[in-house]
């Protein structure tokens, strides 16, 4: 006869998928800590992602484009629609901001050296800017960002673009964070706050509140520029289509969109995990609203979060981005998450290279999310400025690739017709036909529906309204 | 009054403008000012704040101007703003939002009240105003003075990174959010939520206070404090209350995950 308290495990009734050995322990945690867990990186918890979606190359119905031997356009111009000096890129993609403090000098010199011998942009982050940044940048973003850390009109009038942060897909609707390990005296002075304290940045501008205040913002600092860069808005991936319609109103000429993929350097673990939505469903939202404005052709989209690879880049232009920003996947070229000699991973966090997140911590071994003067000098600057390069100029080999096969001499032509999903979700979200079917979740519904109405109104035309019944 | 030029085809034909109407990419300076000597006057009534702003740019970058009256501003939004030269302007009436800000160098005087955003972002120099001021007076200041013989809105000098701010009148809720150096003198009464997390600086308060913010204390006046008020007021010709009280950062937010279990609800 069974027995319930046996110990054999074949007894066993089987383990909670909810309360997990991770969960527990995160239980555990919070109950000796008091408060929320920081971390760094991205999201977690497996989400809809570009995994889900290929690409449908030529065959008989369209004919390819030869990959050595015919031009692929990668230029990517930004900002024409008021700016007198649009940014000028010669591929589509460039490095986000990350904020000198969330990175250490070494790094984002590196960045820096690394996006122009690339002929792309990076940008300032927040912490405002580090001379040497400017200087290795042949295109540089400044960041408008809530807190105003060391904002300064002089380094304003040397921007190229200037982006207002608004939110990050990682954290949408929160300020950032630097742990007070990471605020040395140096960061600190620049941001004009305490040594060594935990920093919260604000989470609202200062000097606007809504979207007729943003509006006047976006004013006074075209003003301040004399229309000579672009004004981006930087938006965390939300309620994108309201969002974006709202944004596009407010007159910039490019608005950056963030998926919930994004990454950070600091922030809480609960933020990064439960905030945004995933950048597949925020691109064909933030298209439709622009379609809906009437600014489509105006306004330039720029998306980020969560981007590894050639085919992430060429699904996000073939949805409807104009460029791709990238972050995490630039420190990863830089040489984060990677062994380094001396350093002790597994000792000192708990975890693999690989699976790395303590950028918060400030004792990242590979010197590059750190303030440490000794860790700082295991990042070779023109070292790391060349795997930035070559991992740039690796990513858009991959998208011509892609854009090749489907036919395309310029990146920028990739469409949404060029893709089909793998999964339901996927195309729900992305709005392209689940694999091998035309339907797409959604679309198709609302198109039958639209028939049938069609056909009941010719019907009740035909007889009169049915006078017989 | 000055003469206006007509607008020719040239002007008209570079404006394009987006849905509000704000942007004017191509617009050259209008070139409207009477100039004589070092002083130049001139009239805003029919200028947007693109041709406004591009004329004063023009006077002192190009004209080497360094005292500029505008007549008539009509409380127009983004006037004389990012200028980063020493200069005097006086505007003779009321500003919008954003009005003077992102300066380096200006002295600028407004006679009549200024919208929200004030003087936002400037980094040194003098931004006077005689009548009052909207919310946001000030937001990130970084350095110089900025006076408002009025009274002012919710949230002065929120962010403020350096510099005084100096109020004749009451100051709303919030005044000194998140403010990270400088003071604030502030000669009436201010509203609820005075201070509430700010980092670093002071504000002097010379009437009733509604209540403190999220770690902000009182701490006693030293003779270099009363020395600061008597000058800074003494400067801009303000009454001087009898007695002022100072308020200063409490220090327990700044590594609030290192709070004692006893001070974590302060951050609720």
């Amino acid at each position: 006869m069974a027995d319930e308290m046996a110990s054999s495990e074949s007894m066993g009734l089987g383990k909670s998928r909810i309360f997990t050995p991770e969960v527990i322990n995160d239980i555990h945690v919070k109950a000796d800590l008091g408060r929320y867990r920081m971390r760094g990186g991205g999201i977690f918890k497996k989400i809809p992602h570009w995994d889900e979606l290929v690409f449908l190359p030529g065959t008989l119905t369209r004919f390819v484009i030869e990959g050595y031997r015919e031009k692929c356009t990668t230029k990517t111009v930004l900002g024409s629609r008021f700016a007198k000096n649009p940014l000028e890129l010669d591929i589509p993609i460039y490095i986000t901001g990350m904020s000198f403090g969330a990175l250490s000098l070494e790094a984002k010199m590196a960045l820096a050296k690394g996006a122009s011998m690339a002929g792309t942009a990076t940008c300032s982050g927040e912490g405002g800017m580090i001379p040497p940044e400017r200087d290795f940048s042949t295109k540089w973003y400044y960041q408008v960002i809530q807190s105003r850390y060391g904002f300064n009109p002089h380094h304003l009038m040397l921007a190229d673009a200037v982006e207002f942060f608004i939110g990050q897909g990682c954290k949408v609707g929160m300020g950032g964070h630097l742990m007070g390990q990471k605020v040395t005296e140096q960061v600190a002075e620049m941001r004009s706050l305490p040594a060594g304290i935990d920093q919260r940045s604000p989470a609202r501008h200062p000097d606007w509140l809504g979207p007729d205040d943003l509006s006047l913002k976006i004013q006074e600092v075209r003003e301040a520029t004399d229309y000579q860069v672009p004004i981006q808005l930087k938006l965390g991936a939300s309620r994108v289509y309201d969002d974006v319609r709202m944004a596009a109103k407010c007159g910039p000429d490019v608005i950056f969109l963030d998926g919930a993929e994004g990454g950070t350097g600091a922030g809480p673990h609960i933020a990064t995990e439960e905030t945004g939505i995933p950048l597949l469903a925020a691109i064909p939202e933030a298209r439709r609203a622009l379609e809906d404005v009437g600014l489509a052709d105006e306004i330039d989209l720029v998306v980020a979060g969560g981007i590894r690879n050639g085919g992430d880049v060429a699904k996000c232009i073939a949805l409807g981005a104009d460029a791709i920003a990238i972050g995490s996947a630039a420190l990863m070229a830089l040489g984060s998450n990677k062994e380094v000699e001396g350093a002790d991973y597994q000792g000192t966090f708990g975890v693999s290279a690989a699976e790395f997140y303590h950028w918060h911590t400030g004792k990242d071994p590979a010197g590059i999310t750190t303030q440490d003067p000794e860790l700082r000098k295991r990042l070779d600057v023109d070292e790391g400025a060349t795997r930035v390069y070559n991992f740039l100029h690796t990513l858009t080999l991959e998208v011509q690739m892609l854009a090749r096969a489907c036919g395309k001499t310029d990146v920028h032509s990739l469409e949404p017709e060029d893709l089909a999903a793998l999964t339901t979700e996927a195309a729900a979200m992305a709005r392209v036909p689940l694999a091998g079917t035309s339907y797409i979740p959604g679309v198709t519904e609302s198109q039958t529906l639209e028939e049938i109405k069609t056909l009941l109104a010719k019907h009740v035309a035909n007889d009169g309204g049915g006078s017989d019944v | 009054m000055v003469a206006m030029n007509p607008p020719t085809e040239q002007d008209t034909r570079g404006v394009r403008n987006d849905i509000r109407g704000l942007a004017e990419p191509d617009a050259e300076a209008p070139k409207v000012a009477r100039i004589e000597g070092g002083t130049a006057t001139f009239d805003a009534a029919d200028l947007s704040p693109r041709l406004v702003n591009l004329e004063l740019r023009r006077l002192v970058y190009g004209e080497g101007v360094r005292e500029i009256r505008v007549e008539n501003p009509g409380a127009k939004h983004s006037i004389a703003v990012g200028l980063l030269a020493r200069c005097r302007i006086t505007i003779n009436g009321s500003l919008g939002y954003f009005g003077a800000t992102l300066g380096d160098g200006p002295e600028i005087h407004i006679t009549g009240r200024v919208g929200w955003s004030v003087a936002e972002n400037m980094m040194s120099g003098v931004v006077v105003i005689d009548k009052n001021a909207g919310s946001l007076t000030g937001a990130a200041m970084r350095g110089g003075d900025l006076v408002v013989r009025g009274h002012v809105g919710a949230r002065t000098g929120i962010d403020q990174k350096g510099g005084t701010i100096i109020i004749g009148g009451n100051a709303g809720s919030m005044t000194g959010f998140m403010m990270q150096r400088g003071r604030q003198i502030i000669c009436g009464d201010v509203g609820p939520g005075m201070g509430d997390s700010m980092y670093d600086g002071a504000i002097y308060v010379g009437g009733t206070v509604a209540a403190l913010g999220v770690d902000c204390v009182e701490e006693e006046l030293t003779p270099d404090d009363e020395e600061l008020l008597d000058r800074k007021l003494g400067i801009y010709r303000m009454d001087r209350p009898d007695t002022f009280r100072k308020f200063v950062c409490g220090k327990q937010l700044y590594n609030y995950d290192n709070l004692e279990p006893s001070e974590r609800k302060l951050v609720l």
